[in-house]
């Protein structure tokens, strides 16, 4: 296991200097829309309504006042933005109607742009969700499970918990364990996945 | 329009305020002065000068001399917004001999060096403004204002303790007050608390002493169980129409003995004065020392309103005071002043479905755990479970529900951290339980509120900084099992904490009234976006409004505590007591008059006035503006299809002439219009 993800560094000694003060702003621009991600108010219903907020090395409040206090490195190298699941709850509920499931994504993003991301596991999950994507026009679960705890070698570890999700899955309506039948307009969609990576890039 | 030709008939001055840098910062003042005197001679302007503050005394008198020495007949100041200095301007016209009516304030400010950056263009639209001031100046009339007469009663609608407060202070110096109040009695929200933050001296040792005052005051007619319907007239003279609903029971017999609610056999869930934990009877005060002490028959619920047959009360009553017959009565009172009192509503906590309201039995509302505080509450003061008799071991106090929040309220309640901080005294005193806050800041900016906190620190509350994400009966882990778990991040540490606790108590917030739209309506006057009724000014008027002779006292202008609430009372009563002393009241003759030959009886202004200012003859066929309350907005001027409404003060002359000075098109065509600003 990757000991940057979840061992935190040690705290260096002296106080933060405040160099980055654009980072904040930078991942607000970086975001599509107007997450009011300024707008934080540090009151903790995100980080306390996170299914995965346990898992993660800081919770998506704390994640906010590290973007304010310029803390690149340690936000980029965070598992945060990877444990995500994307349920919504965080944002369906913060006062101050900030679109924090979006900002984990641009968060996500940047980490892998700026290569400090050094867990491959999370960011592969992500890479191996889109390659089904991008192959079958949509997203395949229980491939994406098996794929992902393959290559990653972690099935012997995690089998015995994960059998039950597994199961769950297989027996769930709606999932099926054969891989997925390719859309219509498969070309379609690839221009428009071409079209999107060409933006992105400029 | 060409040049005038003619030699000016008005002799004006023209004064450019640098308002410190306010103004002098953006626009080149010096610049507009002279451009105004080199270029506005046509128009008559004979002198221009520029000053550093011209609102000052100095700068008053400069105008006062201009006006004596130059003999102007005209002036035209420009400096910041109407609302703030227009009456000081016209004041100073008026010491040196001018109507005060025929000098004009212009923006130079607010609408130019306040909303831009670029000072060139910002200097070419100040000598626009000014031009335009100079041009409408010329046609301004000189006017009187009206004067009336003031109506020395007072309404005071709303016996919470502002109201309260306000009747007494008026009653006191020696003027009648009607203070009307929807519910069976007086006191509001404060005769439901226990104790009161900080002092936590008892809430109805300090109200009923003042309660009974205002019943047996004989300046106060109070008329409970009534509201407003209708008001007419305007400032000093209001007719006001009041609907006291029938109480059966005849108030001059009736001895308030009690035998009645003793022997009636309906009980009714009281979800107002008991918030819904606690019955009354269908006859009813709601607690004991209510004031008025007379009952009220609830007759939507009472037995013999239902199904004709009981009359319990009627057959047991010492007195005869029983009266089924009664009917709703109609009232119309004559003031000179208002006073809107009618307080808050709780927010209604089911509307955050994360905290389980209603849903998990043992979450309570603040309004809930006061009535249950109290001795004379229906659990006694004690403090227990919804079985009602477990008293809890740990209780969870929720701060800011369904405040600060923009899926629901924006604002802060201001009372709500006191009152946890208050509820956690309480439940240490009561119940020895493990007592936690959880809050977002706590904020406690009041006197001898932050020695509070202090103290509830000291006795033992554990505080827990963060919003609770959501409220649970489903344990995880056999610590859990049958308690209510509260899933919260504490942010300080940084971590997610599941606390399971017996209670759960939540702060909901303060909100204006379900009603308040429609009440505004009624008395002519505004809300906010969230429906709290605006203030005049925000920090130099906080209890009058835009309707003279209109004000508002306590939380209805916003969230308040107790103490707030009593000095908005008694600042409410000062402003009225000062008008009703001067016996009569001068108002701006800035009014719009209907021409009754050119009405055609459309009636389109009648419902456009925000003033309800304008009244239809049906006899006639025409409409007509009632001057005294009239506001000159000039609504109805732009709105009447047959031009019959003209402006006292807003012409069709003063206006049109007014944007062709904007347009420089009154000057000499080697002006341009300035570009791009
Ligand atoms: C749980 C809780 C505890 C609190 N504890 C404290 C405390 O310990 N100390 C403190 O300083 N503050 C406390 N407060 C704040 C306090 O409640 C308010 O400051 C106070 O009630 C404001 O008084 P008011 O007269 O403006 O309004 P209200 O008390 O709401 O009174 C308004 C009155 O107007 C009447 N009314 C409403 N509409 C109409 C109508 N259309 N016509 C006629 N009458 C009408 C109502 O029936 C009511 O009698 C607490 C608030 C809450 C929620
Ligand atoms: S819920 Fe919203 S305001 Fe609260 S800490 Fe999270 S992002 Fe900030
Ligand atoms: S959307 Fe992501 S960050 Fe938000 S609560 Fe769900 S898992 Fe947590
Ligand atoms: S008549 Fe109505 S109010 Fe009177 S005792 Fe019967 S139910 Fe109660
Ligand atoms: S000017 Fe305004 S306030 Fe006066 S009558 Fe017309 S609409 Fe009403």
């Amino acid at each position: 296991m990757n000991e940057n993800v979840i061992v935190s560094d040690p705290p260096s000694a002296g106080p933060l200097m405040h160099e980055d003060l654009e980072l904040l702003h930078e991942v607000a621009l970086l975001t599509p829309g107007d997450s009011h991600l300024e707008m934080c108010i540090q009151c903790g219903t995100c980080g306390g309504s996170c299914p995965s907020g346990s898992a993660m090395d800081h919770t998506p409040r704390a994640i906010f006042a590290m973007l304010r206090a310029g803390m690149r490195e340690e936000v980029m190298k965070s598992n945060t933005p990877w444990m995500c699941v994307s349920c919504y709850y965080c944002t369906v509920r913060c006062p101050q109607d900030i679109h924090i499931t979006d900002v984990m994504y641009t968060l996500k993003n940047m980490a892998l742009k700026s290569k400090m991301f050094q867990d491959t596991t999370a960011s592969d999950f992500s890479k191996t969700f889109i390659s089904y994507v991008e192959n079958y026009g949509r997203s395949f679960e229980i491939g994406l499970a098996g794929i992902h705890n393959v290559t990653h070698l972690r099935l012997a570890v995690r089998l015995p918990n994960m059998v039950p999700m597994a199961l769950g899955m297989l027996t769930k309506k709606g999932m099926s364990p054969l891989p997925p039948k390719r859309i219509k307009g498969m070309n379609d969609l690839k221009k428009i996945l071409k079209r999107a990576k060409e933006l992105e890039a400029a | 329009m060409s040049a005038q030709e003619n030699k000016p008939k008005e002799r004006v001055g023209v004064y450019v305020c640098h308002c410190g840098t306010n103004i002098a910062g953006v626009v080149n003042v010096g610049e507009v002065s002279k451009w105004a005197s080199d270029n506005m001679k046509d128009e008559g302007v004979v002198i221009s000068r520029d000053y550093k503050f011209m609102c000052s005394s100095l700068g008053q008198e400069l105008i006062q001399k201009d006006i004596k020495e130059q003999k102007l007949t005209r002036v035209v100041v420009g400096a910041c917004s109407p609302h703030l200095h227009e009456r000081t301007f016209r004041n100073a016209c008026k010491g040196a001999g001018l109507n005060p009516y025929l000098c004009e304030l212009v923006s130079i400010r607010e609408q130019d060096s306040w909303v831009h950056t670029d000072k060139i263009a910002a200097t070419e639209k100040a000598k626009a403004i000014i031009s335009g001031g100079v041009a409408r100046v010329i046609h301004h009339e000189a006017l009187e204002p009206l004067h009336v007469p003031i109506h020395p009663a007072t309404l005071i609608v709303g016996g919470g303790i502002a109201g309260i407060q306000a009747a007494l202070e008026i009653a006191d110096a020696g003027f009648p007050v009607y203070l009307v109040e929807r519910e069976p009695s007086i006191g509001g929200h404060m005769a439901q608390f226990d104790k009161t933050f900080p002092t936590l001296d008892c809430s109805a040792c300090i109200l009923t002493p003042k309660m009974v005052d205002v019943g047996n005051h004989k300046n106060i007619t109070m008329l409970t169980y009534s509201e407003v319907q209708k008001v007419d007239g305007y400032v000093g003279n209001f007719a006001v129409t009041i609907k006291k609903r029938a109480r059966y029971v005849k108030t001059e017999d009736c001895t308030g003995c009690g035998i009645c609610w003793e022997k009636c056999p309906k009980k009714v869930i009281d979800d107002k004065f008991e918030a819904g934990i606690g019955y009354r009877k269908a006859v009813y005060t709601p607690f004991p020392q209510a004031v008025p002490k007379y009952p009220v028959i609830d007759d939507i619920n009472c037995t013999y309103f239902v199904k004709g047959t009981c009359k319990a009360c009627e057959k047991f009553c010492p007195t005869n005071a029983i009266d089924f017959t009664q009917k709703d009565e109609i009232m119309t009172v004559e003031v000179g002043n208002i006073i809107l009192a009618t307080g808050w509503d709780l927010f209604d906590a089911r509307r955050v479905p994360n905290y389980g309201y209603g849903r998990l039995a043992n979450v309570f509302t603040n309004m809930e755990f006061e009535r249950m505080s109290n001795s004379a509450g229906p659990t006694g003061g004690n403090i227990v479970l919804r079985d009602g008799k477990t008293p809890p071991k740990s209780v969870g106090i929720v701060h800011c529900v369904g405040s600060r929040d923009k899926n629901y309220n924006n604002y802060c309640s201001a009372i709500c951290c006191m009152q946890s901080l208050k509820f956690a005294h309480l439940v240490h005193e009561k119940t020895g339980a493990t007592v936690y806050n959880f809050y977002i800041d706590i904020r406690t900016p009041a006197k001898g509120y932050d020695e509070f906190y202090q103290r509830i620190i000291e006795e033992g509350t554990l505080f827990v900084r963060g919003k609770v994400a959501e409220v649970t009966d489903a344990a995880r882990n056999p610590g859990e099992e049958g308690k209510l778990i509260i899933q919260v991040e504490d942010t300080l540490v940084g971590k997610q904490r599941r606390i399971p606790v017996d209670m759960v108590i939540l702060s909901a917030g303060l909100e204006p009234r379900s009603d308040s739209k429609a009440l505004a309506k009624t008395f002519g006057i505004s809300c906010s976006a969230d429906g709290w009724f605006i203030e005049r000014h925000p920090k130099l008027d906080p209890v009058a409004t835009m309707t003279e002779g209109v004000y508002i006292a306590g939380c209805v202008q916003g969230p308040k505590d107790i103490p707030a609430s009593v000095a908005q009372g008694a600042a409410a009563a000062a402003r009225i007591l000062g008008k009703i002393q001067q016996k009569e009241i001068a108002l701006e003759p800035v009014r719009a008059t209907i021409h009754e030959e050119q009405c055609s009886g459309c009636r389109i202004c009648n419902t456009m006035c925000p003033f309800n200012a304008i009244l239809f003859h049906e006899d006639k066929m025409v409409s007509e503006v009632n001057p005294a309350l009239c506001q000159g907005c000039g609504t109805c001027v732009a709105a009447c299809p047959a031009g019959a409404i003209t402006g006292t003060g807003f012409s069709n002359e003063q206006i049109l002439s007014q944007i062709d000075g904007l347009l420089l098109l009154t000057l000499d065509k080697k002006e341009t219009v300035p570009s791009g600003s």
